[in-house]
């Protein structure tokens, strides 16, 4: 209760919040470090007994923050071509991630290393975040290659996808036809906002 | 006082990197727009016997085998029908996405027929914003039956039937899709003076999605009145479609006998009252002949 009467000491504690509260602003205010990626591409291969399905997009867009170190990757559903025939791709948007619904599948959260963004080379970093596809969101570390090369961000990741893990379900009538896991890829190239 | 601050400070953080992180996907949803057409209204390019506002994909064969039964009031003696069988075999192919041509052979008089289906208008959403499509369908029917009367002069003209017809329609939602058919049916002879050559109708047709993989369709063709002798019908068709991959199976009950426009718009006799129904199917099967680029 004294403390409050103490001029001296409030005066003190004020500064002190000010030039917190300034820092804190300051850092809110100061634009953070951006790397952008516009046309990150996205390949997935189901490898069956009976078929072989492979599809890609080039239409990923992805942003890391580099002081904070957090990012978010987003490609659209329907930007995926490629598959065995025009009706697979309808029915892979139609009935399998059903893309009306869910438009993008999307992956973001926080690397977990500390990577001088400004050293060119390759590192290896883990990527822990969210990875919603069809609606469902599972907390995933993703092995990432990350290389910086002058002000260019390039990032690569190779991962699987469990079907079940994101209610997709696989009718018994096409059972052999689809991979119950799906091997994706991810290249894109970053550059500062 | 003492522990005000430092607590707000600690919320402002937590708050401004919770903002952040959510920040960075929502950057990322200021996505430019891109056209977005609507897919899949009916499961396959027929709702029953009407050609529905699909078409096949540029370098896929669609193969359809279609049969109608005799109609449930003959009764067991028959098998309710199941004894007799009047078919169609075709063959569909997707010139371009918009573009379908198609072959078939009826049994219903011995007909072959030939269509072409050009889809001018894509339901789509997104950068540019299309509530309807629309396709023009156009086919020729060549009816191969002996001449009744071979003594007299025959022309081979007299076998030809066209049909042309607009199809407009809209996907309204996920599991309602609805199309209208405005349809002429010209037919270079007729048996009496009384029919008339040209026969104009509306088509309506619906289809109603269940599950994934099941819907239900049902199609009405309204004659306008005046254009056919008592005795034939305007035609009602109901059934579902079962998707299997690349299979659809389309199980059906409807009082037409032909698969065909000229049969099924203008030679419909059966009554869905005494039990005039055929039940039938069209199994379609599809065939990737030009695989989609893959670069």
């Amino acid at each position: 209760m004294n403390s409050i009467f103490d001029m001296e000491n409030t005066t003190e504690k004020i500064k002190r919040g000010i030039t917190a509260l300034l820092l804190l602003l300051i850092t809110a205010v100061l634009p953070a470090q951006h790397y952008l990626a516009e046309e990150g591409k996205v390949y997935f291969k189901s490898d069956a007994p009976l078929e072989l399905i492979e599809a890609r997009s080039t239409a990923m867009r992805a942003i890391i923050d580099a002081d904070k170190r957090t990012f978010a990757f987003s490609v659209p559903i329907s930007s995926f071509e490629g598959f065995n025939s025009p009706l697979q791709r309808v029915h892979f948007n139609e009935n399998y991630l059903e893309s009306d619904r869910y438009p993008a599948a999307t992956f973001s959260g926080k690397i977990i290393e500390k990577v001088n963004f400004t050293a060119p080379g390759t590192y290896t970093v883990r990527a822990k975040g969210k990875l919603t596809v069809h609606g469902i969101e599972q907390e995933r570390i993703i092995k990432s290659e990350l290389t910086v090369s002058g002000a260019a961000l390039t990032v690569r990741a190779a991962f699987t996808v469990l079907l079940d893990e994101h209610d997709i379900t696989i009718p018994k009538i096409v059972y052999q036809k689809i991979a119950e896991e799906i091997e994706v890829e991810v290249e894109a190239v970053f550059t500062p906002e | 006082m003492k522990y005000l601050l430092p607590i707000l400070i600690t919320a402002l953080f937590t708050m401004g990197s919770q903002a952040q992180e959510d920040d960075l996907l929502s950057l990322l949803g200021e996505e430019e727009e891109t056209v977005e057409y609507v897919n899949a209204a009916f499961k396959t390019n027929r709702v029953i016997n009407l050609h529905s506002l699909e078409s096949t994909s540029a370098g896929v064969l669609d193969i359809k085998i279609s049969h109608r039964f005799g109609t449930l009031n003959r009764g067991a003696y028959e098998l309710f029908g199941l004894d007799n069988a009047t078919i169609r075999i075709g063959g569909d192919y997707g010139i371009t996405d918009q573009l379908t041509i198609g072959l078939g052979r009826s049994s219903f008089q011995k007909t072959y027929d030939g269509f072409v289906k050009y889809k001018f208008l894509r339901q789509s959403t997104g950068a540019k914003k299309m509530p309807l499509t629309a396709a023009f369908f156009a086919s020729t029917a060549l009816q191969t039956m002996k001449w009744q009367n071979p003594d007299r002069e025959n022309y081979f003209s007299s076998r030809l039937y066209y049909t042309f017809q607009m199809i407009v329609g809209r996907k309204f939602s996920e599991s309602f899709s609805l199309q209208l058919s405005p349809t002429v049916v010209h037919r270079n002879l007729v048996k009496t003076s009384a029919e008339s050559n040209d026969v104009f109708a509306l088509a309506a047709a619906g289809r109603i999605k269940i599950t994934k993989r099941l819907a239900l369709n049902a199609e009405y063709i309204y004659v306008l009145p005046d254009q056919l002798l008592p005795g034939f019908r305007n035609s009602l068709s109901v059934g579902f479609d079962i998707e299997t991959g690349g299979h659809v199976f389309q199980l059906h009950f409807t009082n037409s006998t032909s698969m065909i426009a000229p049969g099924f718009v203008a030679q419909t006799v059966e009554n869905w009252g005494d039990g005039g129904i055929h039940f039938g199917f069209n199994v379609s099967r599809v065939f990737t002949v030009v695989k989609p680029k893959f670069d």
